[in-house]
């Protein structure tokens, strides 16, 4: 086997784990099945939105209880806070990021101004997704679980995205700050990091809504 | 190349080394802070989940003898209605509840509309389940002994007290209604003064523990519990159109 032959790792660095995270590969496929997932979620959504618009009091399928309610979060002015629903930004947008992956994967280097274009765009994405995940908290006080999978994937995505262009300076930053991510992303911090991220919706979910989810 | 020389290049290997040396500690002290954080994390999820899934069974204690208000059904539950009409329809609430508030934000007209037109009876059973829900003000029992006392002494504004007190629904884990703004709420739905009075006098407190018990004995799991001429009812209850069918096929078969 190859990796008995290869050299000793130099530290604990070279865990298993550490190198299937670094691998080419593993970013890239985890940003394109992230962005299948919310394509689904955005077409399951889409259609629901055209539903309700046909029927306000359709009997959608994700309709569980009062907490997990795909109608009441799809019947809100959030849910089409710019005239049209949301979803429908999800169609147009996670194809490109579809393609981003599968180019990556089959080892197209984009330049460093495109791959940087794509970090501002999904980061704006990003924060839509999680103004929408707190407006679903708070305001609405309703779960769609369609909507939380888009939340999830984004999370995933803009993280190997931002793994990807740290780890190949695609993102213009100042020298020390370059350094300093990179150091960040080689220890596998943003692992820690995103984890940690995933477990605190875990945690906000439950705790809003942990009675209503169980009883 | 000199001994001087060679002499520097060690030294700056060696700055070199500590620098890497004092990096990796950093990172690993880093990934240990991290790791805690996520084990704190994946506690906390844990202890809330488990605590959310044992909280639905603590019910209030029977203190005191249970004194049923006039005007009940023979099976206990406050009549809406002409006694006539061909279908029953039993709704198990909490005034806290808020899937009981949205059930009837969805369905209060269409009930309104089915008890006129004499297609249905209504036959309410408050129960207090959430009463820690309410920081220690024991809402939803406050509000089902009032409740109570209306369905006693004035049963023709039960159903008008009812779903004010819906309309005005406090928040789950707030401190829910004073009893000052429970008598507003009362007096507001035409109930008169002399009982309005007596709504916070706790007559009715141990009636509402005895048939809260009873209810969960008789397998309800959680409210909204909607029944059907004794048949519980499985379809969507928070959106308008679902209850009114059934309720009407009912009455048709």
């Amino acid at each position: 086997m190859t990796t008995l032959l290869a050299p000793a790792p130099p530290d604990v660095e070279g865990s298993r784990l550490h190198r299937l995270r670094h691998h080419e590969v593993t970013a890239w496929v985890t940003m394109l099945v992230a962005s299948l997932a919310s394509l689904v979620a955005s077409f399951v959504l889409s259609v629901e939105a055209v539903t309700l618009a046909k029927d306000p009091d359709a009997d959608l399928g994700c309709n569980l209880n009062a907490v997990i309610s795909c109608g009441t979060v799809g019947t809100s002015w959030q849910a089409s806070v710019l005239g049209f629903p949301n979803a429908f930004l999800g169609l147009v947008f996670e194809p490109a990021v579809i393609v981003l992956a599968v180019a990556g994967l089959a080892g197209v280097r984009f330049p460093r101004w495109f791959m940087l274009a794509a970090q501002v765009v999904y980061t704006i994405a990003l924060g839509f997704a999680y103004w929408l995940f707190e407006q679903a908290m708070f305001e609405i006080g309703a779960l769609c679980p369609w909507c939380l999978l888009v939340t999830l994937a984004t999370t995933l995505v803009f993280f190997e995205m931002t793994y990807v262009n740290v780890r190949d300076d695609n993102l213009f930053l100042p020298r020390r700050v370059q350094a300093a991510l990179a150091g960040f992303v080689r220890s596998n911090l943003d692992l820690v990091l995103v984890v940690a991220w995933l477990l605190v919706l875990v945690l906000a979910v439950v705790v809003e809504y942990g009675e209503a989810l169980f009883a | 190349m000199s001994t001087h020389t060679r002499a520097r290049t060690q030294a700056q290997r060696q700055v070199r080394q500590a620098e890497e040396a004092r990096r990796a500690r950093k990172r690993r002290i880093a990934t240990a802070v991290g790791a805690l954080v996520i084990v704190g994390l994946v506690v906390a999820i844990v202890v809330v989940v488990v605590q959310a899934a044992g909280k639905e069974r603590t019910l209030p204690e029977v203190t005191g003898a249970v004194v049923a208000p006039a005007n009940l059904t023979a099976t206990g539950a406050v009549p809406v209605g002409d006694g006539a009409a061909p279908v029953t329809l039993e709704i198990y609430y909490d005034y806290m509840c808020p899937a009981c508030g949205a059930f009837e934000a969805a369905n209060g007209e269409e009930l309104d509309r089915l008890v006129a037109n004499g297609t249905a009876r209504i036959e309410l059973r408050p129960i207090a389940f959430l009463d820690e829900q309410s920081r220690g003000t024991e809402y939803s029992t406050r509000s089902a002994a009032a409740f109570a006392v209306v369905a006693d002494a004035a049963p023709d504004r039960a159903w008008a007290f009812h779903t004010a007190l819906y309309a005005q629904q406090p928040a789950e884990g707030s401190e829910g209604l004073t009893d000052d703004q429970i008598a507003a709420i009362a007096t507001g739905a035409g109930v008169p003064a002399e009982a309005v009075d007596r709504l916070s006098d706790g007559t009715y407190r141990p009636w509402v523990a005895s048939v809260t018990r009873e209810a969960f004995d008789s397998g309800v799991q959680g409210t909204p519990t909607v029944k059907i001429d004794g048949a519980v009812f499985g379809g969507n209850v928070y959106q308008v159109g679902p209850l009114t069918e059934a309720i009407e096929a009912a009455a048709a078969s």
